[in-house]
């Protein structure tokens, strides 16, 4: 019995071992840039399009929004504005570091877009 | 070539000319419950005390000066001793099935104690061949086998190909009659891919439209028997723990098991788990390889009178970023449920020698994605299918007309239903479209057969007989634009055969050692999933997308085998087949115009629709020779070849990646056909076969007879060396250690798919060492 149980162990030592657990990552989109008001879509923690206007004080200003995500998530954000004088930079980070980002100038026709998905490595 | 047949006919004029001095009779000694060989059994002559002992593979190989019939007596420590009669020579090739102790029945068990070898070519790999390779893959552990090759296109999953048959072609399924449907248009998950490796306990793989009681057969069955429940006199318990890590492609495979059980009752309960990782081949390139695989399963077996059993068992499996670099997206998840319960009964009567019944359900549901894909910068798309196989088998094996008959009836319905869906995540508002991949397709087919034996004064008789009702449809078949506009629509989805086969089998055994064997056969399969409802999606050898045609008439498989078996004692154990096959309405794809329908994958040349073509010819060999048990030493040496070709076909001229205009191509080869290959195996058992170092060397030739119809590239050949060394400590601990791929080279197989979007063969694993143990207790 006692080699039952030595074995046992052993086996659920080298199952547990495999067990590979995947921990949620955080992502982070950032808005920056802009002098006068702008829309802001993005894809939130329950993977829904939410819709947004944010109006600036300053070029300085950033406007943050943070969940966990799992690995292969999709993540999107996009950005519109309408002041010719404005410009808008949208950064996404993914535990802190910047994975994607994309900004304009003076262009009210485009949208900024950054997307992709929350990477597995 | 010339010098391989030379060296064949050289051989085979040989032993035809030799002169046995006795009477030989030559077998094999079989488990009845799991149909593995079994190896150092006694067979004695009581009354003369001659005896001998069963080899690694179970064959025997006994002198007898007695006179016939001949009384033999069959021990082995761990099985209920068994005595037969040998009326006379013709009872050479013999398998004895020996049933464990504790009289264990199961529904391999072939009552009246043995049956006749087959007359058509079977492979057959045991559980100790599985526990000792590195290979963590079914398909890819079948590739081994002479004749039989295997598509691969990602981590796992490799498909196998049998003489050229493949997919549909072969009727794949586990203990005898479980089929699975897997859920990706593109094969990533065949049947064998739903099964750990380390659950089975031996594969067969019968080639050929011969063996018909399996179900539908066209080209060839490979049944996969996994591990069964043992009753024991008093409770007993056992674990089986295995353990298995290796460098290169690094990763595990563990499992662990648990058994037991008494006269009345008997489980087994196991888990397995492995991992890996990308691995680098021979060159140095890296290629995309990782997996994560697990299941859970049991059987519980009751016995609730003598000589009847029910089995009810589960399985439960899960797979996990498995990565196919040749296709155009990763497996993310996989799940598969199993479900069966079987019956299996004897002392019926004097007539009936057993009856058994099965049923089993199975689910796949799959998910796969191309997010690790540079496309899906601009396009994640997301496939999720549920694919269902329901169904069941009767049958009940006879005492008639001097012979036995097996006859029963089979059903198998299988449902498919899933979508595509597609973010498009670089436009504004994120608009997602939603594309159909089985729109409630159903396939439904009832099966009746009949399977009748004989034995003559030398002469052995096996003929079969199946009758197949196959129905199928689905909702509309359809493919929209963004826009709404339909790109594609068919609404005539229903179908339904009647498709008869038979088949024929002759065994001459000419003398003590030689026998010829002669099969012919027809076999028919109705068309399957993909073939009838894919709709637009590139999920075949060349760069087009695929169009599925419920009309499609079913494949007609013609063959004929002839073999010759040659089995002595003091020269070894030799097996010559070769098989002429012709096909009738092979299916194959044929360009649609773009003006009829446009292709609605990137980077795609057109689209083409399954069609009948009139018809496809194959042909090829195997031989394979084995040393005589009596040595120390053995040397195992196979080779095989198959060459397949379409009398007439169409290639489309491509110029700057369109289709430009066509030509008509006589006698095409046919495409994904392996090329000649060779197999030797060289060992040593020292310390009375406790430590076994064995050289496995593999030979493949280029393979330069390629589709010039398909644009298939051709493959140069390749050399590898393999080494392990077995420790058999005793029957509770072995130690398997191994090198493969011993000189690092860098190849890759002809079936090996390309790297999707590039010409980069998909090359196969460097150098590679592992380690595995198995622990009984």
């Amino acid at each position: 019995m006692n080699k039952i149980s030595t074995l046992s162990l052993l086996a659920f030592l080298l199952l547990a071992m495999g067990c590979n657990k995947t921990y949620p990552m955080k992502v982070t989109y950032q808005a920056t840039g802009a002098v006068s008001a702008y829309n802001l879509q993005y894809l939130d923690d329950q993977n829904v399009l939410v819709k947004t206007t944010i109006l600036p004080q300053s070029e300085q200003d950033v406007w943050n929004y943070d969940f966990e995500a799992e690995q292969g998530d999709i993540v999107y954000m996009n950005g519109k504005y309408n002041d010719v004088n404005s410009g808008l930079k949208l950064q996404l980070l993914i535990d802190g570091k910047m994975y994607k980002q994309a900004s304009t100038e003076g262009d009210t026709i485009k949208y900024v877009v950054v997307s992709g998905t929350v990477p597995y490595e | 070539m010339i010098r391989v047949f030379s060296i064949i006919v050289l051989f085979l004029g040989c032993v035809w000319t030799s002169k046995a001095q006795s009477i030989l009779i030559n077998g094999r000694i079989k488990d009845s419950m799991s149909g593995e060989p079994v190896e150092n059994a006694q067979i004695i002559i009581p009354a003369t005390g001659e005896g001998t002992v069963s080899g690694e593979d179970g064959f025997f190989s006994l002198s007898v000066s007695h006179e016939f019939p001949v009384e033999l007596s069959v021990i082995h420590i761990a099985y209920d001793k068994e005595v037969l009669t040998v009326q006379n020579k013709k009872s050479t090739g013999i398998i004895l099935y020996l049933n464990p102790k504790t009289t264990y029945l199961d529904e391999v068990t072939v009552m009246g104690s043995f049956e006749n070898e087959k007359p058509y070519r079977t492979e057959t790999i045991s559980a100790k061949t599985i526990t000792k390779t590195s290979i963590s893959d079914i398909g890819m552990l079948l590739r081994r086998e002479p004749n039989v090759s295997g598509v691969k296109k990602g981590a796992a999953g490799v498909d196998p190909v049998v003489r050229g048959f493949k997919y549909a072609q072969l009727n794949v399924q586990l203990d005898g009659g479980i089929k699975i449907e897997g859920g990706c248009p593109n094969r990533m998950d065949p049947v064998l891919a739903h099964v750990d490796i380390n659950d089975v306990k031996n594969i067969s793989v019968y080639k050929g439209p011969f063996a018909l009681k399996y179900g539908p057969n066209l080209g060839g069955v490979i049944n996969v028997s996994t591990y069964t429940p043992r009753f024991y006199d008093a409770f007993e318990n056992h674990i089986e723990v295995f353990a298995g890590g290796q460098t290169n492609h690094t990763g595990f495979k563990n499992s662990f098991g648990v058994n037991g059980g008494n006269d009345v009752v008997a489980y087994y309960v196991k888990g397995n788990y492995k991992q890996y990782g990308d691995y680098k081949a021979g060159n140095g390139e890296v290629i995309s390889s990782s997996l994560e695989q697990y299941n859970v399963g049991g059987k519980l077996a009751v016995k609730p009178a003598k000589g009847h059993t029910v089995t009810v068992g589960f399985d439960r499996s899960w797979g996990r970023n498995v990565d196919f670099p040749s296709l155009p997206m990763d497996e993310r998840k996989d799940d598969t449920h199993i479900y069966n319960i079987s019956y299996f009964g004897t002392d019926f009567s004097r007539i009936v020698n057993y009856i058994r019944f099965k049923a089993y359900n199975t689910h796949v549901e799959h998910e796969m994605d191309n997010k690790n894909r540079p496309f899906s910068d601009t396009v994640v798309a997301v496939s999720q299918i549920a694919a269902n196989n329901t169904g069941g088998k009767f049958g009940i094996n006879l005492n008639l007309w001097k012979g036995r008959l097996e006859a029963g009836v089979d059903y198998e319905q299988i449902n498919k239903d899933g979508n595509r869906y597609k973010y498009l995540i670089l436009q504004p508002n994120l608009p997602q479209v939603t594309e159909g991949l089985w729109n409630n397709a159903v396939i439904r087919n009832l099966g009746v057969y009949a399977e009748w034996q004989r034995s003559f004064t030398s002469l052995d008789l096996i003929a079969a007989f199946r009758y197949d009702y196959n129905t199928a449809n689905s909702d509309t078949l359809f493919r929209r634009k963004m826009n709404g506009q339909v790109v594609y629509e068919n609404t005539n989805t229903s179908s339904t055969f009647n498709n008869i086969s038979f088949s024929v089998g002759l065994t001459w055994h000419i003398n003590e050692s030689n026998s010829l064997l002669f099969s012919l056969g027809r076999g028919v399969r109705s068309p399957d999933m993909t073939e009838r409802y894919i709709i637009l999606l590139p999920v075949s050898y060349d760069p087009y997308d695929y169009l599925g045609n419920p009309q499609l008439k079913p494949e007609v498989n013609y063959e004929a085998d002839f073999g010759y078996r040659f089995m002595q004692k003091t020269a070894g154990a030799l097996h010559v087949s070769v098989f002429y096959s012709i096909v009738e309405n092979y299916i194959l794809g044929e360009l649609v115009p773009p003006s009829q329908v446009p292709p609605q994958t990137r980077g795609v040349l057109g689209v083409k629709k399954f069609i009948n073509i009139d018809r496809a010819r194959l042909m090829g060999f195997e031989f394979s020779y084995t040393t005589p048990q009596k040595y120390q030493w053995f040397a195992r040496l196979n080779a095989a070849y198959t060459y397949g070709v379409n009398p007439k076909t169409v290639q489309y001229i491509r110029e700057n990646g369109e289709v430009v205009g066509e030509q008509i191509i006589t006698n095409d080869p046919l495409n994904e056909i392996p090329p000649f290959e060779t197999n030797i195996s060289l060992g040593y058992g020292f310390f009375h076969k406790k430590l076994i170092p064995e050289l496995d060397i593999r030979m493949v030739a280029a393979q330069n007879k390629v589709s010039v119809a398909n644009y298939e590239q051709t493959t140069p050949g390749f050399v590898t060396l393999g080494f392990v060394l077995t420790w058999q400590q005793s029957d509770m601990f072995t130690l398997y250690a191994g090198i493969t791929n011993l000189t690092n080279a860098a190849y890759y197989e002809h079936l090996n798919r390309r790297v999707i979007g590039s010409k980069s063969p998909l090359y196969e694993p460097g150098r590679m060492f592992y380690v595995n143990l198995r622990f009984y207790l």
